[in-house]
């Protein structure tokens, strides 16, 4: 909300302290100035013009002008001329930046010197009006402008949603006030000031048939008035909060909305047919023509004012065009009334249309606040408007507010603070806030906030009022914690477990990455991965409206990403959550597993791709490893996404967790991305749960032997399978076996491969002879040849 | 044939005229290896007679005796010399660029959030986590904000389905309500990570997708002062014992009463600068006293125990912490970034 330190100020009482030292109040009040914007008119001067004559060569029209400025008079040039001679104008004198940024040079225009410069308000931004001269209506050459109109700062507040009445400037300066040690010095609500007969109520009948959704609603008709431009401290006013001048009666409503956050509106009353004010929910098929032009198909669930016939407003949001005020209105019906919430908030969402009054009816202004903002309007209308202001208003007020009390003992205030605030010290805070505050024999007390607060509820929202004003800079940092008799044993986090993993992934060259959860569902179902993915209904883009069922997706676009920067090979991980719908529970919470992705892209043909997989391998046994001695093992696997030839599922203890391969060419190109790329997708979850204790075994202290074998079998038959032949006929004295190396050519029958094993023997107790070796290669090769038809090279 | 006297005349003098480790190895095989002539002459003393072999004895001892001596020492010149001359013979351009591993490097986030755990851990807090989609209770009603409440809008949300129900959490709040349910009884000191999703158009200091922590404590006797004393602890902790903190008051439903936290800034020292937008202090997170209403609807008994709760975007610390200024780099994921951060 834009506030005029100026107009702050003025209703605060308050005229010793700065712009930047208001901010600093309100800000650790609560009231959080983000941005302020001064407007120090202090530097400028009152001149008198003396003279005007056209600029004798310009081609523009410009004008010269003699201006008086007391002690002296200088030549300025203007490019309007309506500051004739005789009239008021404010000055800017050379080297001077004036409040909208423009420099005042010193200097000649057109050949003719000109020093200085005649503003226009637009110049001092007090109004966007730069098309003349600000012409005043009172000061003396060379006065100072300040004294004449005030300097003004303009604040940016940030008004919390719990505290309607300070969407206008009175309740802040209330709070200003406070925070200064100082009171208001100034009654919420003003006097009535009605004294015109015929009685209001003649004039115009008031119904609410929805008192659900309004709680309150007063009509003042005001008649006679003379529609006109508002005086410049109004306007200036106005325009400082961010609302540009109309006409007095119109700026009138705006005016008391920004004073008291009370929004009103005023009808013609000549247009409300019927002489009737009927507060209802629209027919359905009912439409408004609104005052920004726009005509809105009504519904049921919106509320309306409307006359004996049709709507003339849409309650809380906006004005209808034909009941509006102009130029020609005589007599006004004013109103001010208090609509429920949620129901404004909900109408207007669904017509896109937030106002400045809908968004304060949205936050639960009080129904008291109706009553006073009506009748400090009545009396700015009477003032500037030469409005009659009648006696007698409709006030229909089926159920008035209760007034809201709350008891607390002040210990509690400390309790919740943590400082001891004197009791004298706390009434007075309370009562500068306009609380009551009775102290009860019992030591309680009792507190009855004043009518414009409805938030103060728990003794805890005392204390919240107590210590913001009492000032949090006092309340001194302490720890929690005093001896505990019981706590909750400390367990490593889950992603804290996991950083073993993480750093045995980086030292093969994997990069973690973090990815968002959100992507697209056309994507996820293209590449069939959509299956169970959660769809939001409300995205913010096409791109983002699912979450992601698997991980590698997101990493092949990171390699993409690297890839159109230079990256010939990108290597990268991440540890995160997909998310998979129930599928017989497709309302509940889905399934968040934890998985490990990991993506090397950017290889170059097949060869590649297989060494990749097997790099990939090797890094994946290494960082399972990493987080307990667990036994993985692999089997040849389809899965979605993957190369059907390349793809192999990875088994934990025996269990399946996921699958690791060549990533399929079509989706490779489905990225954009050149060459292969291999990849792996496991959940860690079970991983996690293997309860693995890592034992010191004792080290081998006699040699071992270690022996080569060159096994020739077909093609079909996998290493796994040709490994569990050998570790079953090697027996004891077979310490490890593996394999390194495939070898298919013209050493080997067509359709064969030869697959090299190095086996290391060795016994705990003797150092083997060879003898005892060459058994057991001669059995195993037995085995080999028996289970595999396998041949060997020497 | 020569005497053992006259063959060690000769080794001795091709010994002295020995110039590298290589000949003085070919010297020892002629003189002293097994095919040499003295050691040949050692296995025709058993066919001499018994005076005659004690005097060939002790001539083969001396002589052999000298031949090794004398090898002993030249190996140990020669070696010497050898290892004298390393700076010349073996250098090598110090100055040419190491060859780096191939590593990677952890996320920047990752980093930055075990940092923030790490301070926490050292005070008592543990890690709890919790599911992305939350249902309505958890994210709004059991933290105070009811349907239709206007604060709902501060943090507007991305739903599930057309009810409302099921949606992704704007906070890592929710988790509040779990870790009372799932610990019950206090003292509760717990920290909270994990991404959140908002509805808002992203901009170098707005993102959809982010993350957040906070730190709920829940005991008896717990106060703002206790809340102040944290945080302070906390911003010491990460950024440096010079550094202040101070708590402004604003609204939050879920606590009562409710505050934004500032850090210091570290450039200026608080004076004003233009890297804290000249107030001396950084917006950080916000904080407050656990509202008794959220104590209630975790099970928590709000006459016995009260608490508070801070939190903030892990962005917003690793920003701070590394000068970066548009936070959607962090989800970029350009490796050229990760790598300076990692």
């Amino acid at each position: 909300m834009k506030v005029s330190y100026e107009w702050l100020c003025d209703l605060a009482g308050v005229h010793d302290i700065t712009p930047q030292q208001a901010a600093d109040v309100l800000t650790m009040a609560g009231w959080n100035v983000e941005e302020t914007v001064l407007l120090d008119l202090s530097q400028l001067l009152v001149g008198r013009v003396i003279s005007q004559q056209p600029h004798p060569s310009s081609r523009k029209p410009l004008w010269v002008h003699q201006v008086d400025l007391g002690d002296h008079t200088r030549q300025i040039i203007a490019g309007v001329d309506n500051a004739r001679p005789g009239t008021l104008v404010p000055v800017a004198l050379p080297e001077m930046t004036v409040p909208d940024g423009t420099l005042v040079r010193d200097g000649k225009i057109a050949g003719v010197e000109a020093r200085g410069m005649l503003c226009s308000e637009a110049e001092l931004l007090i109004s966007d009006d730069h098309h003349r001269i600000l012409v005043l209506d009172q000061g003396t050459p060379g006065q100072h402008l300040d004294e004449v109109v005030p300097s003004d700062a303009v604040f940016e507040v940030e008004v919390t949603p719990n505290r309607p009445d300070c969407l206008g400037h009175l309740g802040l300066a209330r709070e200003l006030a406070a925070a200064l040690g100082r009171s208001l010095g100034r009654d919420f609500m003003p006097p009535f000031t009605g004294g015109v007969e015929p009685p209001g109520t003649d004039l115009i009948n008031v119904e609410i048939e929805a008192p659900e959704l309004c709680r309150r609603y007063i009509g003042a008709p005001i008649t006679g008035v003379k529609v006109g431009p508002s005086p410049l401290w109004l306007r200036r006013r106005l325009f400082a909060a961010g609302v540009r001048p109309i006409s007095n009666v119109v700026d009138i409503t705006n005016y008391v909305a920004l004073e008291y956050g009370q929004p009103l509106h005023a009808f013609d009353l000549a247009k409300i047919g019927g002489r009737r004010i009927v507060v209802r929910r629209a027919r359905a098929g009912e439409m408004l023509l609104c005052l920004d032009g726009e005509i809105r198909s009504l519904t049921p669930d919106m509320l309306v004012i409307a006359d004996a016939e049709r709507p003339v407003a849409l309650a809380g949001i906006i004005g209808g065009a034909d009941s509006a005020v102009t130029g020609q209105t005589m007599d006004l019906l004013l109103e001010a009334a208090n609509f429920e919430g949620v129901n404004i908030r909900s109408t207007s969402r669904t017509l896109r249309l937030r106002t400045e009054s809908s968004s304060r009816f949205e936050k639960a202004i009080s129904p008291e606040t109706a009553l006073a903002g009506a009748r400090r309007a009545a009396g700015l209308l009477a003032e500037l408007a030469e409005g009659n202001v009648h006696v007698g208003w409709a006030d229909a007020y089926p159920r008035p507010q209760e007034p809201i009390r709350v008891r607390f003992r002040p210990e509690q205030v400390d309790a919740v603070l943590g400082a001891h605030v004197p009791l004298q010290e706390m009434e007075a805070i309370l009562k500068r806030l306009e609380f009551q505050v009775r102290v009860q024999d019992d030591g309680e007390w009792d507190l009855l906030s004043p009518v414009f607060r409805q938030d103060v509820s728990i003794p805890e929202d005392v204390a919240e009022e107590v210590g913001r004003i009492y000032g949090y800079e006092k309340v001194p940092p302490t720890l929690p914690g005093s001896r505990r008799t019981s706590w909750h044993p400390a367990t490593p986090s889950q992603e804290r477990r996991l950083d073993p993993l993480r750093y045995a992934l980086t030292g093969p060259g994997f990069t973690e990455v973090v990815t968002p959860a959100l992507t697209s569902g056309a994507l996820l179902d293209r590449l069939g991965v959509g299956d169970r993915a959660m769809q939001v209904i409300n995205p913010v883009a096409d791109d983002q409206d699912a979450l992601r069922t698997t991980l590698l997706p997101s990493l092949l676009r990171v390699a993409a990403h690297n890839r159109s920067y230079g990256r010939q090979i990108v290597s990268v991980f991440e540890i995160a959550r997909v998310y998979l719908r129930r599928p017989e529970q497709p309302d509940s919470q889905p399934d968040e597993p934890l998985r490990l992705g990991v993506v090397r892209a950017g290889l170059n043909g097949p060869e590649e791709g297989r060494a990749g997989f097997l790099d990939m391998k090797g890094a994946l046994d290494r960082a399972l490893d990493a987080l307990a001695p667990v036994e993985v093992s692999y089997e040849r696997a389809t899965a979605t996404l993957f190369h059907p030839g390349r793809c192999a599922r990875v088994l934990v203890c025996g269990r399946p967790v996921g699958f690791l391969g060549e990533l399929h060419p079509s989706v490779v190109d489905a990225f954009d991305l050149e060459g292969r790329a291999v990849g792996l997708e496991l959940e860690l979850e079970p991983v996690l749960a293997v309860d693995l204790p890592r034992r010191g075994l004792p080290l081998a202290r006699l040699p071992a032997v270690n022996r080569d074998l060159g096994v020739v079998v077909a093609e079909a038959v996998e290493a796994a399978a040709l490994l569990r032949t050998i570790q079953g006929a090697g027996g004891e004295l077979l310490e490890s076996a593996t394999a390194f190396d495939e070898y298919r050519g013209s050493q080997v029958p067509e359709g064969c491969k030869s697959v090299a094993f190095t086996m290391t023997f060795r016994s705990p107790e003797r150092t083997l002879t060879d003898a005892e070796v060459d058994g057991r290669l001669e059995a195993i090769k037995g085995a080999l040849a028996q289970e595999h038809q396998a041949t060997f090279r020497t | 044939m020569s005497s053992p006297a006259e063959i060690a005349e000769r080794a001795l003098a091709a010994i002295a005229a020995a110039r590298d480790e290589d000949e003085l190895e070919r010297i020892r095989v002629e003189f002293l290896g097994a095919k040499s002539e003295l050691i040949g002459m050692s296995r025709s003393f058993a066919s001499l007679r018994k005076e005659e072999r004690a005097a060939a004895g002790q001539a083969f001892n001396a002589a052999k005796t000298a031949i090794s001596d004398a090898l002993t020492d030249c190996a140990g010149a020669l070696a010497r010399a050898r290892l004298s001359d390393l700076a010349a013979t073996e250098a090598i351009d110090v100055t040419f660029p190491g060859r780096p591993p191939a590593s990677g490097r952890l996320h920047v986030l990752t980093r930055v959030q075990r940092e923030i755990e790490t301070v926490m851990e050292a005070m008592g807090y543990h890690v709890e986590i919790g599911p992305e989609v939350e249902t309505d209770w958890y994210n709004f009603e059991a933290l105070n904000l009811a349907r239709g409440h206007a604060s709902r809008d501060m943090q507007d949300t991305f739903f599930f389905n057309e009810s409302e129900d099921l949606l992704l959490r704007t906070h890592t709040s929710p988790m509040q309500i779990r870790s009372m349910e799932r610990l019950k009884e206090p003292p509760i000191y717990v920290i909270i990570p994990g991404r959140c999703y908002r509805r808002d158009a992203t901009d170098p200091s707005h993102l959809a997708q982010f993350m957040q922590v906070e730190a709920l404590a829940i005991d008896e006797e717990i106060t703002v002062g206790d809340l102040k004393g944290t945080i302070l602890y906390f911003a010491q902790s990460l950024w440096g014992a010079d550094r202040r903190i101070r708590i402004r008051p604003t609204f939050f439903p879920y606590t009562e009463p409710s505050f934004e936290f500032d850090l210091s800034c570290g450039v200026c020292g608080g004076r004003g600068c233009r890297s804290c937008g000249g107030d001396g202090w950084l917006e950080v997170g916000g904080c407050g006293m656990v509202h008794p209403n959220v104590l209630r609807n975790g099970g928590i008994d709000p006459e016995r125990f009260t608490g508070f709760a801070w939190g903030f975007g892990i962005e917003r610390i690793a920003m701070l912490r590394h000068d970066v200024d548009d936070m959607r780099l962090f989800y970029e994921n350009d490796l050229r970034f990760l790598e300076q951060l990692g």
